[in-house]
């Protein structure tokens, strides 16, 4: 695998890279077009990558087929053979049971409401307080941002029961917020995370523009509305994925939160209902609620997995 | 930037504002709005388990409105409820329980002491029949000082043996001959293991506290005590009882030597039903009044339920552990309110064993939507009250009897024995491992366990 | 970083100081004048939240630690009774050592295995997307959906699905959930599957953001591929590593979701963490929890997370190119 030390080779060398592979165009990995075109990398990597592939479909994509088909058959058959490609005819009715029965639709939409307020709280106080941080900088400032990265160290456990009696009886409004989307959507936006993210990027704004804008007499809320915010399109766009994943993914929070069973959402839900309901018309509910999530990221992979990307290349 | 100013100040005066008035407006607890000024009074109380059948939702939405007609000025707003450890604690801690609710008999005496539950003693008394209750069933619900705080709403039940009939004729089992003693139960579960592969032919709870809860079942029916109470209170643990070991034991060689027990151990309360239901478990034990349950969350099969007694042991001190259901409005409602609550827990819970009228037109409402009528529980007042009632529903009954004969007739000749009264739920937790480890661990100790399990249990009991 | 007036990034206060107004007391007007109001306005919101539901109940954590609270009568302050009854309860050492046996599994499984794909992936020519779509597509399914189609899976006896499969080549039925042994690698397999995929994806990208120059150079030196990526694409990596690692300890080590709704804690208490221990003080009573044990726990929890970053820190401080 080492070059063989005769006596520079390389301009052709680098001459047939260039001209060689469609590969090649900066975006290389280890392995580089000449690489490729060896047959044991050929054979060896590729049958690799073939190998990969299938490990992905049967591991990442086996499950999911594997719910799809569950969700249409008899109870009977998938407790007694389930790996039978459905001995006893389809069982459509499953579905229209978890629909209409189990109400996924309503708990799904309780899911969405749960997310949407979650983003919201969360932009808001990301970005204003990032904003103030940045670019009003009140001397002040310096101990909230200590406050605000102090809690980072904080491992959200230490919140569990403290923030669950503050809900119980929070100042100032002296009734419960229990059973209220409230009790998840205001704790939410207490993310040092967002605000660190935004803080840092709103620093490396160009003040230039902010100059420019004040010379033009704009005040600091102009400021904020009509030049920082549409520069800060790509933050936003991190923090929103950020926020909406997980809002998705929050299960101990609303458990303890929301028992009204009509606005739980349905990572509390389903787990509820498991001993109640037949296993055919749970999985089918459990596919349900899987069928929104995955459509969406087919549709939006890109954004997914920049997001899940960026959010990585931040956090190095 | 001085021309910003007046806006910042009007965001903050409004945003000042807004506290002040959500503040003063939100003052209060939230049970302050179930009497409004018309007399009109808002009364939340609990439906069924969540998941159930529509028909039973009917069923019991066609109750309430019935009772709102005849009580005007009561608004009833109902609420799905599965009594579960962990969520009543976070409902009771957050202030969101309805003003009508359930807990089991072993809830009711911590929550008296604590002062969570109102004081309903007048208001029972009114009741025309207050002074015909069944003194022990009363008694779960009464505190030391002799005031019904807790009122027996339902299900008061033995603990039995339920068992899948059509799993029965399957193994060559005759379904008309339940087991009666344990070692019966463990060759019949033997059969009905061996005939269909994957079957539990036994199965007991394991999980959320019903692991103790029927281990302690299953010891009291082999003449073992899990706690000792003397006349001053004071309670002994007592898991090493011979009747435990025994209980274990048995679980050990049905599991490990027969592998009559199926794959799956992790059950509780629900999750056992539903396997029932499913034609999964053979035999297991529960609250005799499950049938409801089964029928409403669990769609299972009317042909092949049986009901039988829990067999009980050749010791003298063998009986069958009961239980039951509660109703108790919370400590910080006021009179109004609890007129309601008591109006409420009459109509829906009691009057219909007292009266004929009302068990005939609450029978008719449930048959008319399929729900069971007559599945079998502890009378609550006395035997000859619980067979007129009996006689006057006759027409409507809907769950197979003749298939419970086994349990019916022996019913009112079991020896009972009440749960333990004091730490009970805690107790239960302390055992739930316990059966876990002798049903996933082959090589369980069952001696150490319970030994390590009695200690705790103690230093609990002795913590007051 | 410190700010000063001339600085570019200086605060937009500045200019209204720097004018020299008047004196150097700072009273209201001058704040007034200053923008203070305005950044006040702005801050608002966080000062609100995080003070309501951040730093609140932090300081109060620590409060409820040394009381005794059981939300019908007041608190009762006790010291340090509460750290010594948790730290006197068996089951304590039984979650630690679970938890401690679950964030090892996870990473054995989940560390590696995700750099190895995201390697792989980064050499793939054609349809690139297709293979990060399907690694990412376990991330996107709800993590509850998740672990009940696996407890689904799990199902002990011929009849589950993952032993009928195994039962095609032979392999008995395993006992999966139910058996304490093999309860808690049966939770981590679970979640490595609903998670590694997010772990490549960051990879991926992090692989993606090495410079081709890099590999370039090292080929013209006669680097083959073991050698490129040891000495390229792993230090390139670091990082990312790093960071990744540390995030994976310190959410393992807080893990509840996988342990309450697989196991509820069993077998035996097999699969109790930490965190289910403290859910289990303060919500399992259904008379009212043991808030005072629960915030105990959770702070020495804190603590030693804490303790371990600084150590972790402190040791790659050399090793870490950031």
């Amino acid at each position: 695998m080492t070059l063989s030390p005769t006596a520079r080779p390389r301009p052709a060398l680098a001459a047939r890279r260039r001209a060689a592979a469609p590969s090649d165009d900066g975006d290389r990995g280890a392995l580089s077009a000449p690489d490729w075109r060896r047959p044991a990398v050929r054979w060896g990597m590729g049958g690799t990558h073939v190998l990969l592939l299938v490990l992905l479909v049967v591991v990442g994509l086996g499950p999911m087929l594997l719910l799809a088909k569950y969700a249409v058959t008899p109870t009977q058959d998938i407790l007694r053979t389930p790996m039978a490609v459905f001995p006893h005819g389809v069982a459509w009715e499953n579905l229209e049971r978890a629909w209409n029965d189990v109400q996924v639709s309503r708990y799904f939409m309780n899911t969405v409401w749960l997310a949407l307020g979650s983003w919201a709280v969360q932009l808001v106080v990301a970005t204003t307080g990032g904003y103030a941080l940045s670019v009003l900088r009140p001397r002040y400032g310096r101990v909230v941002q200590a406050l605000v990265l102090s809690t980072m160290f904080v491992p959200a456990v230490v919140l569990l029961v403290p923030l669950y009696l503050t809900i119980l009886d929070p100042p100032l409004l002296g009734r419960s917020l229990v059973d209220s989307f409230w009790a998840v959507w205001l704790p939410a936006g207490a993310s040092a995370f967002n605000v660190l993210l935004v803080q840092r990027f709103f620093d490396n704004l160009p003040r230039e523009v902010f100059e420019a804008a004040r010379v033009d007499g704009a005040g600091p809320y102009r400021l904020f509305w009509s030049i920082v915010l549409p520069m800060s399109k790509p933050i936003l766009g991190v923090v929103s994925v950020f926020a909406v994943i997980a809002a998705w993914k929050d299960f101990l929070w609303p458990l303890l939160v929301l028992k009204d069973p009509a606005i739980q959402p349905l990572s509390v839900r389903l787990p509820a209902i498991e001993a109640s309901t037949e296993l055919g018309v749970f999985l089918a509910a459990l596919a349900i609620s899987t069928v929104l999530p995955v459509a969406m990221f087919l549709v939006f992979q890109r954004l997914f997995l920049r997001g899940a990307g960026l959010g990585g290349a931040v956090k190095g | 930037m001085r021309s910003t100013r007046k806006p910042a100040a009007l965001v903050l005066v409004g945003a000042l504002t807004t506290g002040a008035l959500a503040a003063c407006s939100g003052g209060g607890d939230p049970q302050d709005e179930s009497t409004n000024s018309a007399g009109q009074v808002t009364l939340s109380v609990v439906s069924l388990l969540p998941g159930s059948t529509e028909e039973a939702v009917a069923a019991f939405e066609d109750q309430v409105a019935e009772f709102e007609k005849a009580n005007p000025d009561i608004d009833v707003q109902s609420e799905e409820y599965e009594w579960k450890a962990t969520t009543f604690a976070a409902q009771l801690a957050g202030g969101t329980l309805p003003d009508v609710f359930e807990i089991p008999f072993t809830d009711a005496q911590g929550l008296v002491e604590n002062g969570q539950l109102a004081d309903m003693d007048a208001q029972f008394r009114a009741l025309p029949y207050a002074e015909q209750f069944n003194p022990t069933i009363l008694e779960a619900g009464t505190g030391d000082d002799g005031h019904v705080y807790a009122i027996p709403a339902k299900n008061a039940y033995p603990v039995a043996l339920h068992y899948n009939r059509q799993l029965f004729e399957s193994a060559g089992l005759d379904p008309e001959q339940p087991p009666t003693t344990w070692d019966e139960v463990r060759q019949y579960a033997k059969k009905i293991a061996d005939a269909n592969p994957g079957v539990a032919g036994y199965a007991t709870m394991t999980q959320n506290n019903t692991g103790g809860w029927q281990l302690t079942a299953q010891t009291v029916a082999r003449g073992g005590r899990t706690v000792e109470t003397d006349a001053d209170q004071k309670a002994t643990a007592t898991l090493d009882s011979a009747g435990t070991k025994e209980t274990l034991q048995f679980l050990h060689d049905l599991r490990w030597e027969d592998e009559s027990m199926g794959g799956n151990f992790l059950l509780d309360w629900g999750s056992i039903n539903q396997e029932f239901a499913a034609g999964q478990v053979g035999m297991f034990t529960s609250g005799s009044d499950i049938y409801t349950s089964l029928v409403q969350t669990n769609a299972v099969d009317p042909d092949s339920y049986g009901l039988a007694p829990i067999p009980l042991s050749d010791a003298p001190e063998a009986a069958t552990l009961t239980g039951g259901t509660l109703a108790g409005v919370p400590a910080n409602v006021d009179d109004g309110v609890k007129d309601a609550a008591i109006r409420w827990i009459d109509f829906f819970y009691l009057n219909k064993l007292v009266d004929e009228d009302r068990a005939v037109a609450d029978a008719e409402t449930l048959a008319k939507n399929d729900q069971p009528v007559g599945t079998p529980v502890l009378p609550m007042f006395s035997k000859e009250q619980h067979e007129l009632n009996q006689e006057w529903i006759a027409d409507y009954v809907n769950v197979p009897l003749d298939q419970m004969t086994a349990f019916t007739d022996a019913m009112f000749d079991l020896p009972l024995a009440g749960e333990p009264s004091q730490k009970t739920q805690e107790v239960y937790a302390l055992l739930d491992p316990v059966v876990q480890a002798v049903l996933t661990d082959e090589g369980a100790d069952i001696d150490a366990l319970l030994a390590d399990a009695n200690t705790q249990a103690q230093a609990l009991l002795d913590q007051g | 970083m410190t700010v000063t007036t001339t600085s570019p990034r200086g605060d937009l206060a500045a200019p209204a100081r720097a004018a020299g107004v008047g004196r150097p007391r700072r009273g209201p007007a001058t704040w007034l004048r200053g923008g203070g109001l305005h950044s006040l306005v702005f801050l608002l919101p966080l000062l609100v939240i995080f003070g309501v539901f951040s730093w609140f109940p932090i300081v109060r954590a620590v409060i409820m630690s040394v009381q005794e609270t059981n939300l019908v009568t007041d608190p009762t302050f006790v010291g340090l009774d509460n750290f010594r009854h948790v730290l006197a309860d068996p089951l304590l050492w039984k979650a630690v050592q679970n938890t401690l046996y679950f964030a090892f599994l996870a990473l054995l499984f989940g560390y590696p295995v995700p750099l190895i794909a995201a390697v792989l992936m980064r050499e793939v020519r054609r349809a690139r997307g297709l293979y990060s779509a399907l690694a990412y597509l376990p991330v996107v399914v709800p993590p509850v959906v998740a672990v009940l189609l696996w407890k689904f899976f799990y199902k002990g006896g011929p009849t589950g699905v993952f032993n009928t499969v195994l039962g095609w080549v032979g392999l008995g039925p395993y006992p999966w959930l139910q058996d304490a042994s093999w309860a808690m690698p049966s939770l981590v397999l679970a979640a490595t599957w609903a998670g590694a995929g997010g772990t490549v994806i960051i990879y991926l990208a992090a692989l993606t953001s090495v410079p081709a120059e890099l590999y370039d150079a090292s080929e013209v030196d006669g680097a083959g591929l073991w050698r490129k990526i040891w000495h390229v694409t792993l230090p390139q990596l670091r990082g990312v590593l790093f960071i990744t690692l540390i995030l994976q300890v310190i959410g393992t080590a807080q893990v509840f979701l996988e342990p309450y709704l697989f196991t509820g804690g069993g077998p035996n208490n097999a699969t109790v963490t930490v965190l289910l221990l403290i859910y289990r003080y303060a919500f399992q009573n259904s008379l009212g929890g043991d808030y005072g044990a629960a915030t105990a726990l959770s702070l020495m929890l804190a603590a030693v997370l804490a303790v371990f970053s600084v150590l972790y820190f402190r040791l790659t401080r050399s090793w870490s190119t950031s």
